[in-house]
């Protein structure tokens, strides 16, 4: 296999993404240089593509992915992995807001912290932090697993659907509609299955489940007094 | 949407080309609002007299309007001490800068000039703090005015898109704190209380020149500081008492502070080499300022504030 070197640097972004997609349909391996915290960079990678960033990227690296493989050596900014639906996705610090928005399918894997909200409004798919998950995440997560090792912040879990949020370590408050749940061990299996080709499967972590309270499915404006925290 | 910077020379009390970095911080960040930019610059402090920013609206009426102005700062036992510099180019609006004596009550000369904001609006007054704005990007801003070539200890920088009042040069950032000397704010969200809270200071004296939503939170920070808070204890204040989305900064001769909403809905990013600092809305403006790979502080977290003093001065005392 190939390896094709992107240089970022100023160029404009519509012509870094069309060198990164080029490179793809030729099978190279790709590595992404002199990032520069830049946005946009590997939106939409086709499936089996294999593309690692050096450094740190800016907003929605890694958007729209149908199942490339996406490495980020540092930092990525807001909305990591934003609608994905396959493949997987390894950032090694720090991960921003909104990380996994609306993703469909696929791994999100952050070796350090998550910022706030994150997994927004996920629809399926899993996202996976080493570290501490931030204010209000989960919010709104339709459907997928968020697992966070390291503890999470205020306001966790906020006004889920069927979405999942799983942590091990403190949590700073729960959300509004949260119910804290005992798993199964079949539950604690499953989730070890994801957690286990990343080697970070440990069969002593004490988890809080989270899921929907179900109350705030069937929303009544006149019980509004009860939801607002405003 | 809008973006914000900071940036804070590290050496203590030691002077800089902190223009040229604002400029940078701000060039990286136009395509969060290209409506217009402005920066505040702290440059070395005068012991008396003031350095005066302001703009007139209308070129043709700038002889009487500027006569007005010196007037003013006579019946105030002040005056210009040296020829005023004015800016202008094709559009209406004139930009100028003056240097002048201290008024007899900086507060009472203040309300006088107010009068003639129809004409002509003072923008910002301090001891060292110098705010330009006007509309259009980073660089037209610079190549206008000479952003690059002001040297100071510290500044901030604000690129706007136009949420809560009109596109003019006027309502554009950073805010003086009329009229509290070198003081400047920028933010990043909107403020919806705003009216509530202007009526409140308008009744305690205070003015407002423009229709702009953040032109109220120098003012509230000041005033709450002026009543006997710390600013880190008015920062924290301001969170649950002012409704809205923000991150901003406010900045004195002593440095800069930050606060953020309770919601955690808009970003600033830090780095932080010993004192040499860059802060700004997206981490590839703080990049322009230290290229290659360091650890970057992300606020991402609801309700948080924060100081950081510029030369030997101590923000939290």
């Amino acid at each position: 296999m190939n390896e094709h070197v992107v240089d970022v640097g100023k160029r404009h972004i519509r012509e870094i993404n069309e060198e990164i997609q080029e490179a793809c349909a030729r099978g190279d391996r790709i590595r992404v240089v002199n990032t520069l915290s830049r946005h946009n960079l590997g939106i939409g990678l086709p499936d089996g593509a294999e593309v690692r960033f050096e450094g740190s990227v800016g907003y929605y690296c890694g958007g729209l992915n149908t199942g490339a493989t996406l490495e980020i050596e540092r930092n990525a900014g807001w909305a990591l992995g934003e609608g994905m639906s396959k493949g997987t996705i390894t950032v090694g610090g720090y991960s921003g807001m909104s990380c996994g928005a609306a993703m469909m399918g696929g791994t999100i894997h952050v070796r350090g912290d998550a910022g706030p909200r994150c997994g927004v409004a996920m629809k399926g798919g899993n996202i996976v932090v080493e570290g501490r998950i931030g204010y209000q995440s989960g919010f709104m997560a339709h459907a997928g697993k968020i697992i966070a090792l390291g503890g999470a912040g205020d306001s966790c879990a906020d006004a889920l659907w069927e979405g999942e949020v799983w942590v091990a370590g403190d949590v700073g408050s729960p959300g509004v509609d949260v119910k804290v749940v005992e798993p199964t061990s079949e539950q604690v299996d499953e989730v070890n299955a994801i957690l286990e080709p990343l080697g970070l499967s440990d069969g002593s972590r004490d988890w809080r489940k989270m899921v929907s309270g179900q109350r705030l499915w069937f929303f009544e404006s006149r019980d509004a007094g009860a939801w607002l925290m405003i | 949407m809008c973006g914000i910077a900071g940036r804070i020379l590290a050496g203590r009390g030691g002077f800089g080309a902190v223009g040229r970095d604002l400029v940078e911080l701000m060039d990286a960040q136009e395509h969060r609002g290209a409506d217009s930019t402005g920066f505040a610059v702290y440059g070395p402090p005068r012991n008396t007299g003031y350095v005066v920013r302001g703009m007139g609206f209308d070129r043709k009426d700038m002889d009487p309007a500027m006569d007005d102005l010196a007037r003013s700062l006579r019946d105030h036992g002040s005056d210009f001490l040296a020829e005023p510099a004015i800016i202008t180019d094709g559009q209406r609006h004139y930009c100028f800068r003056i240097e002048i004596g201290d008024p007899r009550d900086m507060t009472a000369w203040v309300a006088d000039v107010d009068t003639l904001s129809d004409r002509i609006e003072v923008q910002s007054c301090g001891r060292s703090l110098e705010i330009i704005k006007d509309v259009g990007g980073a660089r037209a801003v610079d190549e206008k005015h000479g952003v690059r070539e002001m040297v100071g200890t510290h500044g901030l920088g604000h690129a706007r898109l136009a949420t809560e009042s009109d596109v003019r040069p006027n309502a554009s950032h950073p805010f003086w704190a009329r009229p509290f000397p070198d003081v400047a704010i920028v933010h990043n969200g909107q403020i919806t209380d705003y009216f509530k809270w202007r009526e409140r200071l308008e009744r305690r004296g205070y003015r407002f020149l423009t229709g702009n939503d953040s032109e109220l939170i120098a003012v509230w920070i000041s005033d709450r500081m002026r009543a006997g808070l710390t600013m880190d204890q008015a920062l924290k204040l301001s969170i649950n008492s002012i409704d809205g989305v923000f991150t901003y900064m406010i900045a004195n001769a002593g440095g800069i502070g930050f606060a953020k909403d309770r919601f955690a809905m808009k970003p600033l990013v830090v780095i932080d080499r010993d004192g040499d600092l860059a802060m700004a809305t997206e981490e590839q403006a703080v990049r322009r300022i230290f290229v290659g790979e360091c650890d970057v502080i992300n606020y991402d977290g609801p309700s948080l504030t924060g100081l950081w003093g510029a030369g030997d001065r101590d923000l939290a005392a």
